[in-house]
């Protein structure tokens, strides 16, 4: 805090900002929200790498029957962590860096409402990440229960060291929570308490709505998970018998708690994604987002219900009968306000004039095979089915068809849409198409098969398997390696746009939103002067003629 | 709250009335996030409740053999009265602050704190006599958990308002408005509400 | 007169969905496993029901962004807006009110079939400890909707990482589950150290075993066979191992199987767990890292 009185308090806080903007600090320390954004989108990227190189291992495991490639621990410990970090390494944190760069740009704010502690809760995740992958050099190993921790497995500690992966599993993931719940503090506040003059709830962009609903759900329902963490905690390191079965402690409570958080995390997760698609599809079909109302309070009615569907994990588990068609209602619910979405993206660009660039191809792709994932998890969602398929490839199919084939899509999709905002200049067109029909087929070709395995009964979380379900196994790995090889043209495309891309004006794509009024990149506060806003968004269809920067600045 | 302009800073350039503005901007921000941080965190007691709750009522030994429960002894009752009342002299130090008393909120504020450190001292004893540890069944491995979780709570508020405290001290500190008062205050007023759950839960509620 | 062409390819495309639709429902039944049980021709009938509505759903809603990126392409270098369109109250108020018919109506059916399987797996999770009201510990309540008479409860043991069953009434433990057809098996089913799971695939049903509770699950196994059991919930390092043969066999059979496995004398098992803990396989990647020790392997007086 600056102690010197007035004189324009605005302006001290003005060239404290001006000042850290040249040389390479500005990439390490800067309170830039802009800097910050790209910060985590680089840093999540890496770990997005790491966990996928772990996923590669894995599928070259499970291409034979037998346990061959590498040992069981280690396969554990691969799926732990390949889990564990594509969530809340890669998936989580990397729409917060999305949302980072773009909220303030598209409410009309100079920055995020608390700029250090943005900075802060972004170098938790480096650290954080750090800390997850040193475990593999413990002599006792990575955490191996899977991403959920289940005890009383996570907590058997067979090393007997105090120092062991599940430890360091735990003090990951409390750190992260510590991370997010500033994010979401930051966010949440930012939104309500900074949105320009005229900026009213109802002209924010959908993609703020997004990142709204989904902080708020940070806010209320990571807590539990951060109170499990310290619980397991407790148990590991202290012996306190709160999930230990044999000593009047209950193991289905700890899974209560995991999924009271993760659960809705699947919505943290998804939500941005959905605001994703809402920028995107209005703005290659050349037409407002139809039903934009509705598509705004969809974002809250998915937010709300999801609070109330997580024994769905726990079908199998301990759960009474009535527990279990309770649940399964409240998760059928969710098909309802998420429909809503689908459905306004369908009739968007029904009568559009599509533009089938690279951000729109990985858009319609996300939302097509959201629609599929969504039906597999309603069917997830009816009990009596779900008995037959829970903790089999079922439900990994199911999951990686919204985790990668919606959510990386809808990233992928958002990259390449703001590339020309965030660089000044615009991405390869022809690289860009190749990286999307690679990661199309190569996505499909993976995750498609895991169906019919699951229906047939192959259960997760094995490094060796029944011959009977290899064939869909190979199938499944060679779709992965050619996702694996589909990172490289967007890499090249990234590195080599950046650098020599063609410079572009402040809105090539004709779109509206405050982010395309101002210069590309933008300046440090953002705007020269902040826009007072008039009218609703998504205001395509005002122009006949291309107009450059048809926005509703004044 | 009342304007920004103090009279004793008066001797200052008075802000200009945009950087009022950005100063009641920054005020409403900082105690709007503050606000959600801690109804946020009140989540993580309200799991530690739950667990406490669910464990209680399925257990069928709560007590281990020879453990008897955590007891309401007068050394607790008066930590909690203490603590409790706590929060009436914070309300009275900010109040002071706000009537620009400084050396009247510096003592009041100081005692806050001996009110809180007194309990934290009070709570480390009753830990040390207790004829249970953490890995002693459920009611141990409870009660070591809130205590410990609630006792973090209160050093970390003590620690706060420490700093408020020394920052008393830096002349012009209070040009940007008293928001880290009030928002340490709010803390503490959390804390103390905290606690009257926790003693109902682990104290009042006595289970076999 | 393009009116009228619409409308006709709509029409066209509707049907054909529908009997796509229809055709793949009747698929689905052969994408499952054998069905084993009684249970499993009510899942599959879900299923396919599931189906079935899924790929309506899944074809209205590609099929109209199909037809969108197919007609609706601007021309190249054409940035003009289309027609603004920013809503239209009555068709979003359809589109909220029909997936909730739809959504119920799949709850529904979900009800009614669970209604019918009604595995009552398990004792309620939370019984309230009031001391006045005696109640059986982990009293099993056996439900058993089927006309068939429940054969003696089974008993099943987990444990890292094998599996144990027991037949109380000769007193034969057995690394290998057998049932007689066309009678309801129930099943105690309880674990020795952490959760696992009962899924034999053909089945059906799954159902996780909580340590320290017995967990009792009636099947009522409709078609004879040999079937694999899998551990179905996590637990541990050699989880994978965790497999056992099911035999589902004629009356005559099973009682002569009883009877011979009676007659043999309890051995240890041979546990795949044990074996690969002992020998350290080759592996192309070594990690080293420890493991939970298996636990000794079952003494059974059959196995296979
Ligand atoms: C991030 C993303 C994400 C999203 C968005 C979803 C969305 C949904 N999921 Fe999924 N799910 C996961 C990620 C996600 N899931 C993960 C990671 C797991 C496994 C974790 C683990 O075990 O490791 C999982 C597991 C999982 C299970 C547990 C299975 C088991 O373990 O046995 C269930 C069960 O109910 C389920 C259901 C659903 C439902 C009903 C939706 C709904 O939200 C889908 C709603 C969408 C639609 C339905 C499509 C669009 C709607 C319409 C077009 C309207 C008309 C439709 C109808 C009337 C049906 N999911
Ligand atoms: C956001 C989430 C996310 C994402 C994006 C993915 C992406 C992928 N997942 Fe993931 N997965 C999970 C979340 C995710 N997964 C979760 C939560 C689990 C459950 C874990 C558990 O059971 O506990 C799981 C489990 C899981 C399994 C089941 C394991 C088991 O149960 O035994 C499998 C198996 O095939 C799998 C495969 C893949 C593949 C092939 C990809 C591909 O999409 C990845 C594509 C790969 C890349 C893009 C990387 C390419 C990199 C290189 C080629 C090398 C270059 C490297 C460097 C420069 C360092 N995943
Ligand atoms: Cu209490 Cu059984
Ligand atoms: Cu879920």
């Amino acid at each position: 805090m600056t102690n010197n009185p007035i004189e324009g308090i605005a302006s001290a806080h003005e060239s404290e900002h001006i000042e850290q903007e040249t040389g390479w600090q500005r990439y390490f320390f800067s309170t830039d929200h802009k800097v910050i954004g790209i910060q985590y989108l680089v840093t999540t990227f890496i770990f997005f790498l790491i966990a996928g190189l772990f996923s590669m291992v894995m599928r070259g495991e499970l291409v034979t029957p037998e346990s061959d490639i590498v040992d069981r621990p280690l396969y554990n410990g691969l799926f732990t962590m390949h889990g564990t970090m594509m969530i809340f390494l890669w998936i989580i944190p990397t729409q917060v860096g999305l949302a980072n760069y773009l909220v303030p740009l598209m409410i009309g704010a100079r920055d995020m409402a608390f700029p250090l502690l943005n900075e802060i809760a972004y170098w938790i995740i480096p650290f954080a990440g750090l800390l997850l992958l040193s475990s593999f050099l413990l002599p006792s190993g990575t955490a191996q229960a899977g991403w959920w921790s289940y005890p009383p497995v996570s907590l058997q500690n067979p090393s007997g060291h105090v120092f062991n992966g599940e430890l360091f599993w735990i003090l990951g993931i409390a750190l992260l929570g510590i991370s997010s719940i500033m994010g979401g503090v930051n966010f949440v506040t930012t939104i309500v308490k900074m949105r320009a003059p005229g900026m009213t709830y109802f002209r924010m962009p959908i993609f703020v709505w997004t990142v709204l609903s989904a902080q708020l759900l940070q806010l209320f329902c990571l807590p539990a998970l951060t109170g499990a963490a310290i619980l397991l905690f407790l148990e590991l390191t202290l012996g306190a018998p709160l999930f230990n079965p044999f000593k009047e402690g209950s193991p289905i409570l700890y899974q209560h708690l995991f999924w009271f958080y993760s659960h809705p995390a699947v919505y943290v997760m998804v939500l941005p994604a959905f605001g994703v698609f809402s920028e995107v599809i209005p703005a290659f079909s050349r037409k407002p987002l139809f039903g934009y109302r509705s598509v705004a309070l969809a974002s809250f009615g998915i937010a709300i219900v999801s609070t109330l569907v997580w024994v769905h994990h726990m079908f199998a588990s301990g759960t009474p009968g009535w527990m279990r068609m309770l649940f399964m209602l409240t998760t059928m619910l969710v098909a309802v306000p998420t429909g809503v979405k689908v459905f306004a993206w369908a009739a968007t660009i029904w009568n559009g004039k599509l533009h089938l660039q690279t951000p729109m191809l990985f858009a319609l792709a996300g939302v097509v095979m959201f629609v599929f994932a969504g039906i597999t998890g309603v069917m997830l969602g009816s009990t009596a089915f779900d008995l037959h398929v829970n903790n089999t490839y079922f439900v990994v199919g199911h999951f990686h068809y919204v985790v990668y084939n919606t959510i990386t899509m809808a990233i992928f999709a958002a990259i390449y849409y703001w590339f020309p905002k965030i660089t000044g200049r615009m991405y390869a067109e022809g690289w860009g198409k190749l990286h999307f029909w690679l990661t199309f087929i190569g996505a499909n070709l993976t995750f498609f098969p895991m169906h019919p395995l699951g229906l047939q009964g192959m259960v997760r979380r094995i490094s060796s398997y029944d011959p009977q379900y290899q064939s869909w196994n190979i199938v499944a790995s060679i779709g992965s390696f050619l996702l694996g090889m589909a990172t490289l043209p967007f890499i090249i495309n990234m590195v080599g746009s950046t650098l020599q891309g063609r410079k572009v004006s402040d809105n090539p794509w004709h779109a509206t939103g405050l982010e395309w009024t101002t210069s590309s990149p933008p300046p440090v506060e953002n705007f020269e002067e902040i826009p007072v806003v008039t009218s609703a968004p998504y205001g395509y269809g005002k122009s006949k003629a291309p107009s450059p920067g048809a926005t509703d600045r004044e | 709250m009342e304007s920004p302009i103090h009279p004793n800073h008066l001797q200052q350039p008075l802000p200009q009335p945009d950087g009022s503005a950005h100063i009641e901007d920054e005020r409403s921000k900082v105690m709007f996030g503050f606000t959600i941080f801690l109804l946020s965190e009140s989540i993580i007691f309200v799991s530690f409740f739950v667990t406490l709750i669910a464990l209680k009522l399925t257990a069928h030994q709560w007590l281990p053999p020879g453990v008897s429960g955590p007891e309401i002894t007068t050394p607790v009752i008066i930590n909690t009265v203490v603590l409790l009342s706590s929060s009436i002299v914070i309300y009275f130090a900010e109040r002071a602050l706000e009537r620009n008393h400084l050396g009247k909120f510096r003592l009041l504020w100081l005692t806050t704190s001996a009110m809180g450190a007194y309990f934290l001292v009070g709570e480390i004893k009753e830990w040390l006599g207790l004829n249970f540890g953490v890995s002693t069944g459920l009611v141990g491995a409870t009660f070591y958990l809130l205590t410990g979780f609630h006792g973090l709570h209160v050093t970390a508020g003590i620690i706060l308002q420490m700093i408020m405290l020394a920052r008393s001290f830096i002349p012009g500190n209070y040009n940007h408005g008293r928001y880290g008062v009030s928002a340490v205050s709010l803390f503490w007023h959390f804390v103390d509400a905290i606690w009257i759950f926790v003693f109902s839960l682990l104290y009042l509620w006595q289970a076999t | 007169m393009k009116k009228i062409l619409n409308t006709l390819i709509l029409a066209v495309f509707v049907i054909v969905s529908i009997l796509v639709s229809y055709w793949l429902g009747q698929q689905a039944y052969s994408w499952m496993p054998a069905q084993g049980t009684a249970e499993a021709k009510r899942v599959d009938g879900l299923f396919s029901f599931l189906v079935t509505l899924g790929t309506f759903i899944f074809l209205g809603i590609v099929g109209l962004i199909m037809y969108s990126i197919l007609t609706c392409r601007a021309s190249e270098g054409d940035f003009s807006d289309a027609r603004p369109d920013r809503g239209n109250p009555k068709l979003e108020a359809l589109w909220t009110g029909i997936p909730i018919l739809l959504v119920l109506w799949i709850a529904a059916q979900n009800f009614s079939i669970y209604q019918q399987i009604d595995i009552q797996g398990l004792t309620p999770i939370v019984h309230l400890h009031i001391p006045s009201a005696t109640e059986p510990a982990d009293a099993a309540t056996i439900v058993n909707n089927n006309a068939k008479p429940v054969s003696e409860q089974i008993e099943v043991v987990a444990k890292q990482w094998s599996w144990t069953f027991r037949y109380p009434a000769r007193n034969v433990t057995s690394t290998e589950l057998h049932l007689p057809v066309n009678q309801s098996a129930s099943l105690a089913m309880r674990s020795e150290d952490v959760i696992h799971g009962f899924y034999v695939p053909e089945f059906r049903l799954k159902q996780d075993i909580i340590p320290n509770r017995i967990i009792t699950f009636t099947v009522t196994p409709l078609r004879e066979g040999k079937y694999r059991l899998h551990d179905s919930h996590f637990s541990g390092t050699y989880f994978a191992t965790m497999t056992a043969d099911v035999y589902i066999e004629s009356p005559e059979a099973y009682t002569q199987w009883l009877a011979q496995a009676a007659a043999r004398k309890p051995a240890p098992a041979k546990n795949q767990a044990v074996a690969e803990y002992a020998r350290r396989q080759e592996y192309g990647f070594k990690s080293n890292w420890p493991s939970v020790a298996p636990a000794k392997p079952p003494i059974v007086n059959y196995s296979s």
